[in-house]
């Protein structure tokens, strides 16, 4: 265990080099830059070229980098040029949306899709699985955006049960703060749970057909105990695998989400920050993501440790 | 119409079915619960500004929240778009070149301190100081002394006449704030205006407070004015129509306008805006050198058809630079009309009969962009010009065609009033190099009678339509949104400004 946490460490370490490098690089060699972007079609390129040269956007890239990762390393991300104020701040203050967010969506998939993926198995071919797969389909096949919408429409402006969009902060109250994020968080998880119910479906009629079930059966246990202890078990590998993998894809959707209901979450800072070069918050939220995925990879390996003490890495 | 950008193809998807939903369900709009009426409003804009220093933006994002609401010039473009004394109560020339300010008294800052004439000797000093990096610096550049005489009196000297002093004065560029708090202006700007800033909170909303000081007495109406910033133009409709908020103040696309004329509870202001769209040439390149070839392009553009189709017929066809909103404005929308058969002989003339390819650059960040120019591919195929349409983000735009002119055609609309000097300038993307516009042009810089400098404008028109350096499309008309009963939202927009002080609540 510790040689594989020592491994991994030094992964993790390797990657994020990797990825500073590459982003530190890729939003340098992108057309456009934040001194155009603040002038737009109302300022003269002169007047853009000489506030790049004030940002010192015009010095050498490498002499920027090490600036940059230097500061990183002491913990100080820089300054949105945008915004005036702190990286680290700026990405602490949206997690208080994009963090709910995540975890709210997170949780509605798994404890909608992992029991309807169980129910559709145990009932291969019969009514209860086709209308689950149907469900399952129809949640792949729409957009999120698109449900975001349908749903704002529906309940926001027809029934007036929930705002439109917006957050106004915790400090109103967790009930009123979560209710904001109801909507977004439903049509965020709605695709993936229908991925997942999908993938725990074919995980469970695989184990279904593995002999310690027919020899569980046999020895006259209950089906609802063959079910969800000797079958789900086996089958949670694949589903943790998965789960794992989606709540990168959920944070990535949230980019779209958040600005469908208009959230300040970490997606839309993102996605603003790179339409405006806003350089060393693009830095700053692509390392923080980096960060959070190895990190969640770290944590579904030791997972499986625990799911499954057959897997030992050494 | 420049500033942060948006997520284009989701407003454009989105678009579709917002509509549809609105015409296939009509209970689908109805009315919300009317929030109960009290003098604070909820404005929606599309960006958020990049930086609130109005000196070091000209960004039309940042005008929108600090200009006119949080500071004010000497001189202000009303709603009528007439230049009015404002921190300035008068002033006076004798010849042209040295002016005198009277400051009116008794104006104080948010920090409670008063106006004085050191304040505009400070402000104009740093804007004229290349040091600055002001965006505008070449707007000061005539300026040679400024002298304060008594606290509330100051005379600036002019090194030549110039037309558009005054007006300069009233640009956003132009606000007067405390010298003491010139570092704070970024986050923090402070002014005179009828808000302050109450806080920021960075890609959600800016709030504002009434300024209890005003210096303009029984203003402003509210009490607070929040800022929200929402760029998908179909989140914004629907925080509308669901009571969120209580004003679309950008973005509202002409292809809505009808689901709110519909709406109970709904008004939609609509009038003129400054900005011009255009389909912008590069002069400089072939085949767009040949002036013969340029006017084959205006000839085979049927503008009428192209607002329809682009715009939902709203939005006036314009045929030079010089917007309605200019006192100057002559209408030369008919001066080279639709004629493929005309524009066909031309580009004969020009050596293309078989006509051409080109590639027409436009941005999804402001889709009528797109759909502007998936209407003039049609067009031009028909005389054989065979456009290939390429979307680029806004970032790039700037990049490759505002500054590098790397570009054959492209569409923008172009909000800055008074800009007719973009075509006097052949380092402008158009590359627009006509000696005879420049020397009308200089001309008018600096003809102070008003009678004879008109004279010169419509010269200047005249010219732009038979040069035909690019094409004028359309003017991007002003669309708000509003609930009913929000009263004092100008109609027109001569200025890059949303002027909140008088807009209230009806009884």
């Amino acid at each position: 265990m510790r040689r594989l946490i020592l491994r991994r460490a030094v992964a993790f370490l390797a990657t994020l080099f990797v990825v500073s490098l590459l982003v530190f690089t890729v939003v340098r060699v992108l057309p456009g830059d934040p001194a155009l972007l603040i002038m737009g079609t109302e300022g003269s390129p002169e007047a853009a070229a000489a506030l790049r040269h004030a940002m010192g956007l015009d010095r050498p890239i490498l002499v920027q980098y090490v600036e940059w990762l230097g500061g990183a390393l002491r913990g100080d991300l820089g300054r949105s040029i945008q915004y005036d104020v702190g990286v680290g701040r700026l990405i602490v203050s949206r997690l208080a949306v994009t963090l709910p967010l995540t975890l709210l969506a997170a949780s509605f998939m798994t404890l909608t899709a992992v029991p309807l993926g169980v129910y559709a198995a145990t009932r291969q071919g019969r009514a209860g699985d086709y209308v689950a797969m149907l469900l399952s389909q129809l949640g792949i096949a729409i957009p999120s955006f698109w449900a975001g919408l349908l749903l704002i429409l529906l309940f926001a402006v027809r029934l007036g049960w929930v705002q439109a969009g917006g957050f106004d902060g915790w400090t109103a109250g967790f009930w009123p703060g979560l209710r904001a994020l109801l909507l977004p968080a439903f049509a965020l998880g709605v695709v993936q749970a229908a991925i997942l119910t999908r993938t725990t479906r074919a995980a469970v009629l695989e184990v279904l057909r593995a002999d310690h079930v027919r020899t569980a059966r046999a020895k006259g246990l209950a089906e609802r105990t063959v079910t969800w202890k000797h079958v789900l078990r086996n089958a949670l590998l694949t589903i943790v695998t998965v789960v794992g993998l989606q709540l990168g894809a959920l944070l990535a959707g949230s980019i779209v989400l958040e600005n469908v209901f208009y959230l300040p979450g970490l997606g839309r800072l993102a996605l603003g920050a790179i339409s405006a070069r806003d350089l060393p918050v693009v830095q700053g939220v692509v390392l923080f993501v980096a960060v959070t995925v190895v990190t969640l990879n770290f944590v579904v390996d030791v997972l499986y440790t625990v799911l499954d003490p057959r897997i030992r890495y050494e | 119409m420049a500033g942060s950008p948006r997520l284009g193809w989701l407003r454009r998807t989105a678009v579709v079915l917002a509509v549809g939903s609105g015409l296939g369900i009509p209970g689908l709009a109805g009315p919300p619960v009317a929030r109960a009426q009290s003098p604070t409003l909820v404005v929606q804009t599309t960006a958020e500004p990049p930086g609130l220093d109005l000196t070091a933006t000209p960004a039309s994002a940042t005008a929108t929240v600090v200009f006119y609401n949080i500071q004010e010039a000497l001189v202000k473009v009303d709603a009528q778009g007439r230049l009015v004394p404002w921190l300035a109560e008068r002033w006076h020339t004798t010849d042209n070149l040295n002016y005198t300010f009277f400051l009116k008294k008794g104006v104080r800052f948010h920090s409670g301190r008063e106006v004085t004439a050191e304040d505009v000797k400070f402000v104009l000093d740093r804007a004229r100081n290349p040091e600055t990096k002001h965006p505008h610096a070449r707007q000061y550049e005539d300026i040679t002394t400024i002298h304060v005489r008594d606290p509330f009196t100051v005379t600036i000297a002019l090194k030549r006449t110039n037309a558009m002093f005054l007006y300069n004065l009233a640009r956003q560029g132009s606000v007067i704030y405390p010298r003491e708090a010139v570092d704070q202006q970024k986050s923090q700007p402070i002014g005179t205006g009828p808000f302050m800033l109450e806080r920021w909170d960075r890609g959600d909303r800016i709030v504002l407070k009434r300024n209890p000081d005003y210096h303009v007495k029984g203003l402003p109406k509210l009490e607070r004015v929040t800022f929200r910033f929402i760029p998908d133009a179909n989140a914004a409709l629907a925080a509308l129509q669901a009571g969120d908020i209580d004003v679309m103040a950008f973005g509202l696309g002409p292809e809505s306008v009808e689901v709110v004329r519909r709406a109970p509870n709904l008004q939609i202001i609509q009038g003129e805006t400054t900005s011009d769209v255009i389909l912008a040439l590069n002069n400089s390149k072939k085949p767009f050198s040949d002036v013969r070839v340029r006017r084959a392009i205006t000839h085979a553009i049927d503008k009428p058809e192209v607002v329809k189709g682009a715009m939902f017929g709203l939005g006036r066809v314009l045929g030079s630079n010089i917007d309605p909103l200019n006192p100057y404005f002559v209408d030369m929308a008919k001066a080279v009309p639709h004629d493929p058969a005309r524009a066909k002989q031309l580009l004969t003339e020009a050596g293309y009969p078989n006509g051409f390819e080109a590639v027409l650059k436009v941005t999804p960040q402001y889709s009528y962009t797109v759909r502007t120019g998936e209407v003039l591919v049609g067009q031009l195929a028909k005389v054989g010009i065979r456009v290939k349409l390429e979307q680029i983000e806004w970032g790039q735009w700037l990049d490759r065609v505002y500054k590098n002119a790397d570009y054959d055609m492209t569409i923008i609309g172009h909000a800055e009033a008074w800009d007719a000097g973009n075509y006097a300038n052949p380092k402008y993307y158009y590359r627009y190099d006509s000696p005879r516009f420049q020397a009308v042009f200089q001309e008018s810089e600096s003809m102070l009678d008003d009678k004879q400098r008109r004279e010169l404008y419509v010269q200047l028109q005249k010219i732009m339509a038979d040069e035909a350096p690019v094409v004028w499309l359309y003017v991007y008309p002003r669309l708000v949104a509003a609930k009913k009963g929000v009263q004092g939202i100008w109609k027109d927009l001569p200025t890059p400004s949303l002027d909140l002080s008088e807009v209230g609540w009806a009884k």
